[in-house]
């Protein structure tokens, strides 16, 4: 898309925030309905004061690392499980029973063997990005064309190195799907676990985007920076997203014209 | 690599028969019915027969992609149990890899396979750029597939087969997609990397599979031909015409005549299953 068409993008919910704003200001004060210029006014105090890019930079390395631990574990289960049919046949019902459980199920126990800092919210993400990964990487091994298997082996190459060079990226535009999937999944749990734990008296905290929106919920009742912070976890997300699609991009030039 | 003295035959079928099971209703197809066939080394082989004779099933059976289901396919007197790099294959669809360049798809084999291993990466990428020429895409090596026409696809797919060096050159079809002026262009351009003007005994042995008479005819010392439902040989023929063949190969009066005996042995199950595929697919063609 060109930078041209831009502004057209914004027509739309531009018209609706200044509704949006109209309307609010025929609200009595006391009522607690975030407008947006009053969210705007605490968008601009909570970045400034750096809380909010602070939490921010807490929850998203935290879903870095639990990503990073989740995607290398699916991405090598998910070559073997969908290469070699007895790995499959043995992990995949160990795996299937456990993707039902919701991720934010597992909070309780989490908090039990790892506390309420970081390593639970780590596992807890790792929990949440490792199923679409691993399905997606399956599926995709399972798509690879059998001819270029086959034109690998009759250059006499060994399975276990077709894995890794025909494989691999023959299915990596399957595995770049999971990848976002587990990205939007992931990022979705840390807030929701931040959430969940908040902040207790004394420490034990959780810390994050999810701590803040829990103290701003639970001991100010300051609905204007609620909103501000889901709208940053919404803009975060969907940069992430960008970022990923332009490294799929840029890892599979071929992928466009080939699928 | 140099070649072995030639014992025995290069490849042999003996006995070999192939079924499949379906898998709804478990009955067994026969797509191969014991077949016998001894390919010497060095020599040009096409097997033709209409569609479903199993020709493509023999020559993955030779490739070592599928096993046979009774008798033993052997080459060099050894049973063949898997895929080997002697045993080179070039597809119909091509099977390049989409996401490596001319280039790198040419040496994908000596790369990550064995007869790659005490090469360096100079000798290599040398050896590379000699097949790359050979098959005329030099200039397009950093051309990903997708850049490239059907026939250049092709002329790939036979530079990736080349520059690996294998003993035996199995062909699956591999003009079948083109048009008809590039399949004679490459016609002619296979038998010259094959070596038909140079020295017989350098030349590496062939199993080659078409559907069209004339391009069986054309490339090959004999020809293997095959009936369906079951597939089975029914013949198997001396070509005989001088080589190298060119265009006037193609008016000889041998080349008719040959030609329309192969014809002849396959016309009437052709007609049966052009008209049942007719009757089959309501009033179209």
């Amino acid at each position: 898309m060109s930078t041209r068409r831009w502004p057209r993008y914004f027509i739309l919910p531009l018209g609706l925030l200044v509704l949006w704003q109209l309307w609010g200001m025929t609200l009595p004060a006391r009522s607690r309905a975030p407008v947006p210029l009053d969210v705007l006014a605490s968008a601009v105090d909570l970045i400034a004061s750096g809380r909010l890019p602070m939490a921010l930079l807490q929850s998203l390395g935290r879903v870095g690392l639990g990503f990073l631990v989740a995607g290398s574990i699916a991405l090598v289960l998910g070559l073997l499980m969908g290469f070699f049919r007895p790995v499959e046949r043995n992990l995949d019902p160990i795996i299937e029973s456990f993707r039902p459980v919701a991720p934010i199920a597992l909070l309780p126990l989490a908090i039990l063997w790892l506390g309420t800092g970081t390593p639970a919210a780590v596992f807890i993400v790792a929990y949440a990005a490792f199923f679409p990964m691993i399905v997606n990487t399956i599926a995709g091994v399972k798509g690879v064309e059998r001819r270029l298997v086959q034109a690998a082996q009759t250059l006499g190459v060994p399975q276990l190195t077709i894995l890794r060079t025909v494989v691999l990226p023959a299915a990596l535009p399957s595995i770049f799907i999971g990848v976002r999937l587990a990205m939007g999944l992931a990022w979705m749990s840390i807030i929701a676990a931040e959430l969940a734990v908040g902040s207790k008296g004394g420490g034990g905290g959780s810390g994050g985007v999810g701590e803040m929106m829990f103290v701003f919920y639970a001991y100010y009742i300051e609905l204007d920076s609620i909103v501000v912070c889901m709208i940053a976890v919404g803009l975060v997300a969907l940069a992430i997203d960008h970022g990923l699609r332009w490294l799929q991009r840029w890892l599979m030039p071929w992928a466009e014209q080939y699928r | 690599m140099s070649q072995p003295v030639p014992s025995g035959p290069k490849l042999r079928l003996d006995g070999v028969r192939k079924t499949f099971t379906v898998p709804r209703s478990g009955a067994t197809v026969v797509a191969v019915e014991t077949a016998d066939l001894t390919i010497e080394a060095g020599e040009f082989l096409t097997i033709v027969g209409p569609s479903g004779c199993g020709k493509s099933t023999i020559l993955n059976m030779l490739a070592g992609l599928e096993l046979p289901t009774e008798g033993t396919v052997a080459m060099d007197g050894r049973t063949i149990t898997g895929p080997a790099a002697e045993r080179g294959m070039v597809f119909q669809d091509y099977a390049l890899f989409p996401w490596k360049t001319v280039f790198e798809n040419v040496e994908f084999g000596l790369r990550y396979g064995p007869h790659g291993k005490g090469l360096s990466t100079a000798e290599r990428r040398r050896r590379v750029a000699r097949c790359v020429e050979l098959v005329g895409l030099g200039g397009s090596e950093q051309k990903y597939p997708h850049e490239l026409s059907g026939g250049m696809r092709q002329r790939c797919g036979i530079a990736r087969l080349v520059a690996n060096e294998p003993d035996v050159l199995l062909m699956d079809e591999p003009f079948a997609a083109l048009d008809a002026q590039t399949r004679i262009i490459l016609q002619e351009e296979l038998l010259r990397i094959w070596g038909e003007t140079g020295n017989r005994a350098e030349r590496r042995t062939v199993v080659f599979i078409t559907h069209a008479i004339d391009e069986a005819v054309f490339l090959s010392d004999r020809v293997v031909v095959m009936s369906a439902h079951p597939g089975r040989i029914i013949e198997v023929l001396d070509v005989g015409l001088p080589r190298p063949r060119t265009d006037a190969t193609r008016t000889r009066p041998e080349f008719q005549a040959l030609s329309q005996a192969i014809w002849n042995l396959i016309r009437d199950e052709v007609y049966r299953a052009a008209t049942a595929a007719g009757s089959a697919g309501g009033a179209r063609d």
